[in-house]
């Protein structure tokens, strides 16, 4: 009776004791899922572009590393994301595995660059080089990309196909020099109780 | 006859003891979302945790309190979106001895897709317009497996606001206009402009909630209150734009058919009937047995059935078919949607809102001061009959 009565005062709760923190990698799939984007994808999407813009002939050969402009991914998808994650995790893979083969500029800070040339210029603060020199590097190539999606939902459940597409401009003649996608499928089914 | 009852106490005993831990203390409410949501967010039981971050997002966004909207918005939908697998509280909510409500809330399908179109419109106020986009695509999706076909995916504002985001990304948005259009049942809706920079979301009058019906209250319905009102004045500069609605949230929530869940209620409603029978039919029995014998062997017997018919009607007491009525209370009963050029500046609009007899609602109009810096990037409004006034964006 004792245990009974004992072994009724947490039930009902889920997880009574609590989950403790799991340390996961980020390309493998964690216990909380669901058809959208996640971090394993991010990562494996990112890696197969990062090597795979090694591999551009423009690139691997050139004499000087190009200068690369990171455009903003269009998402097409169902799913609200925060897309710049990719571009980021590509960069971030180039520089730090590819050192030197490819130079990113920083456009996002042009508008605080700007200002500290000018500053530079004012006299305000010091100048290692002649700050009425045009130092700001144009663009070789643009990178860019789009999320696009399909879902469906039956009965039988949710399915979602992501194809993650990303692709280098030539700045110069806008000639598409590589662009390579990935692909996802996912399906899920939910409890009968929300169906 | 101490062999029968010894079990029966100890039955009685321990449902009695019962769980007297299981669930947190209900939270005081005070009548004030603003109050009641978060203290019942923080305290109150985890199940219902999406169904006040609904309200008090829904609440945030009338007051102007956009990043608390989307705070619990983003949180909210985190859920929604990995519902996928097993499930305990689920399944115990289907079990027969647990009411629905012991599921963890999302909301109907109307709620989910209003919970998407609110995060959309907070998107597009942050320039996001591709997020915004991926949530009234989200809309849809949610309402795209009705039982009866005809009402799927039928949400007007969303697909329209999908072209109008396509386009204003360099896109083809028409398909998605012609499926607005398509589903506007007659109403003509206002040309898809990108070049209209000023956008408004407008909402007006209470929305769906839910309440039980049948012998169990197995049985989910919908009331929808009659609006106060039925259309808007949206007046800017020169400008008058009538705004009729796009959609009826209260037809949405009604016109998805039946759930998968209401036919287990049912199962259950039945289950809980035929045992109470059952019960009722075997004590009449075993005491009438119990009592007309004159035999020892036979009133042990009849005692014996009387006790399994307890146990019968017993099973049935605890038998739980009640459909779960929580719902996003604060809803609106109608969507509608506006946009207009406006160069940089400041300009002051007016929303008025209008009975079924056109009478301007004088004490529901709003005054909204926009401070547009750039033709470049949409000014968002969000309007409601409820919202605050005035508002400076």
């Amino acid at each position: 009776m004792a245990a009974l009565v004992a072994g009724c005062a947490t039930s009902g709760v889920k997880n009574p004791s609590g989950v403790p923190v799991t340390h996961m990698n980020a390309d493998e799939q964690g216990f909380v899922a669901g058809t959208g984007v996640e971090s394993q994808d991010l990562v494996m999407v990112a890696d197969k572009m990062s090597r795979s813009i090694l591999g551009v002939p423009q690139i691997a050969n050139a004499a000087t590393p190009p200068t690369i402009v990171l455009n903003p991914v269009d998402n097409q998808t169902r799913f609200p994301i925060n897309k710049d994650l990719f571009l980021t995790r590509i960069r971030y893979q180039l520089n730090s595995k590819a050192r030197g083969k490819v130079v990113f500029l920083a456009r996002n800070q042009m508008e605080e660059l700007e200002k500290e040339r000018n500053r530079k210029r004012e006299g305000a603060v010091t100048a290692s080089s002649d700050p009425s020199v045009q130092e700001f590097k144009g663009a070789d190539y643009f990178l860019t990309g789009s999320l696009q999606g399909l879902s469906t939902r039956t009965k039988a459940g949710t399915s979602d196909y992501i194809l993650y597409d990303f692709h280098l401009i030539d700045a110069r003649t806008s000639a598409i020099v590589w662009e390579d996608a990935a692909e996802l499928k996912k399906q899920g089914l939910e409890d009968a109780a929300y169906r | 006859m101490r062999f029968f009852w010894q079990p029966a106490l100890l039955a009685v005993a321990v449902s009695l003891a019962g769980c007297a831990t299981t669930k947190k203390p209900a939270v005081a409410l005070t009548g004030d979302i603003m109050v009641d949501a978060p203290n019942a967010i923080a305290n109150g039981p985890t199940r219902d945790r999406v169904l006040w971050q609904y309200r008090l997002a829904a609440a945030a966004m009338r007051q102007g309190k956009f990043d608390l909207a989307k705070l619990n918005l983003d949180d909210a939908l985190l859920t929604l979106g990995g519902i996928y697998g097993k499930d305990k509280d689920a399944k115990k909510s289907r079990s027969y001895f647990h009411t629905e409500a012991k599921k963890t809330f999302i909301g109907e399908p109307y709620e989910r897709a209003m919970a998407y179109i609110y995060r959309g419109i907070l998107y597009w106020m942050d320039g996001e317009r591709d997020n915004a986009r991926a949530c009234f695509r989200s809309a849809e999706f949610e309402d795209s497996d009705t039982e009866q076909h005809e009402y799927a995916g039928d949400w007007v504002l969303p697909e329209h606001l999908d072209g109008l985001a396509t386009a204003k990304l360099g896109g083809d948005g028409s398909d998605a206009f012609k499926r607005a259009q398509a589903n506007a049942k007659g109403v003509k809706l206002p040309p898809g402009l990108p070049e209209a920079n000023a956008l408004f979301f407008v909402e007006f009058g209470p929305g769906p909630t839910k309440y039980a019906t049948g012998q169990y209250g197995q049985e989910l319905r919908f009331n929808t209150p009659a609006s106060p009102v039925a259309s808007a004045v949206l007046k800017v500069n020169s400008l008058q734009i009538p705004i009729a609605p796009t959609d009826d949230v209260g037809f949405q929530a009604t016109t998805r058919g039946g759930r998968v869940m209401d036919h287990i209620l049912g199962n259950k409603a039945v289950f809980k009937s035929a045992t109470d029978t059952a019960g009722t039919v075997a004590m009449i029995g075993g005491f009438t047995t119990a009592a007309a014998s004159h035999d020892r062997t036979a009133q042990e017997v009849g005692l014996g059935i009387a006790l399994a018919g307890l146990a019968t009607k017993i099973v049935s007491a605890a038998t739980v078919p009640t459909a779960d009525t929580r719902a996003w209370d604060n809803l609106p009963r109608y969507l509608s949607f506006a946009s207009v050029p406006l160069p940089a500046g400041q300009h002051v609009v007016t929303l008025q809102f209008l009975n079924s007899a056109g009478q301007v609602q004088a004490n529901l109009t709003k005054t909204i001061t926009l401070n547009i810096t750039t033709t470049d990037r949409d000014k968002v409004v969000f309007v409601s009959d409820t919202s605050v006034t005035p508002q400076t964006l």
